[in-house]
């Protein structure tokens, strides 16, 4: 009995597959994508209760396209990568939103915490299934760069192929 | 003169285009970068060649407006202009999915100057200096 109310209440954990995408993009030139995603991902559709998120992008990945432009986001002025080589986000609750989820939790990055409320969906296909996420983050509060430089609103578009642990 | 400066043009431009294949094969080597699907050798012999031919008509205009004079002035402005040309790959924003993109200068700045370097060695074997 302890057995199966332990796998009622079990989450799904599901594994970070390749060919994910990290975008994110300012409504001028600077934009780009990260690499190095990784953490533990637990979600059941029918029992969020027990839904987590907890994940890491490694800073030095940011690719712009550019040399110049990678020094420069990478550096003191911007996300400062030698000093903080993440970001991480950790979920407290995920809850139902209209057709898809949010993920209430606390974002990190450049060693400021913030709460974050990430919308998401969730497209499950046999043992796989697809997140989708877009959602904006306001660099400046962060501490990264000074206001104006660059957009202070960072759209972030995520795309993460899972597959059942 | 024409036909013989657009040879010289096309020649120095094939010959800028195969030194660029070379670099190029030595660079990704050692560096262990692939910018083929941006620099690829069919872009670097076809822009080195046209180039070459740019420079033979930029040269016969200016000879037509300096004649003697033809050679300093037109050298000077060809190497500045492929000196200036560097920023090109400089300001270049490649595609996402390429790794590395702070290495493509180191590999396209170069290549800008062979044009120049073969234009310049060529010369005298199509245009013997007069003694």
């Amino acid at each position: 009995m302890r057995i199966l109310l332990l796998a009622l209440y079990a989450a799904t954990s599901w594994a970070i597959a390749p060919g994910y995408m990290v975008k994110w993009s300012t409504t001028g030139d600077a934009a780009g994508i990260f690499k190095g995603l990784a953490g533990n991902i637990e979600f059941d559709p029918a029992n969020l209760a027990t839904a987590s998120f907890n994940v890491t992008i490694q800073t030095s990945t940011l690719n712009t396209g550019n040399g110049l432009m990678n020094t420069h986001a990478k550096s003191a002025e911007y996300l400062d990568v030698a000093k903080f080589p993440t970001i991480s986000f950790t979920s407290n609750k995920v809850v139902k939103a209209g057709p898809g989820y949010q993920a209430i939790g606390s974002l990190t990055m450049h060693g400021v915490t913030k709460p974050l409320t990430m919308p998401f969906t969730f497209q499950q296909t046999g043992t796989g299934g697809t997140f989708h996420a877009n959602f904006t983050v306001n660099r400046v509060q962060f501490g990264v760069g000074r206001s104006g430089d660059v957009d202070d609103n960072i759209t972030i578009d995520l795309t993460v192929p899972v597959t059942k642990k | 003169m024409l036909k013989k400066l657009l040879l010289l043009g096309a020649v120095s431009g094939l010959l800028a285009g195969i030194l660029s294949l070379i670099y190029s094969k030595i660079y990704s080597h050692y560096l262990g970068v692939d910018f083929s699907t941006i620099a690829s050798p069919v872009k670097m012999i076809a822009s080195s060649v046209i180039g070459g031919l740019i420079a033979a008509l930029g040269f016969a205009l200016l000879h037509r407006m300096l004649g003697v004079r033809t050679d300093a002035v037109f050298n000077l402005i060809f190497t500045t202009l492929s000196f200036a040309s560097i920023l090109g790959p400089i300001a270049t924003k490649l595609p996402l999915e390429l790794q590395s993109p702070e290495l493509f200068p180191w590999l396209v700045m170069p290549m800008h100057l062979f044009p120049v370097l073969g234009w310049l060695t060529l010369k005298p074997l199509f245009f013997p200096p007069k003694s």
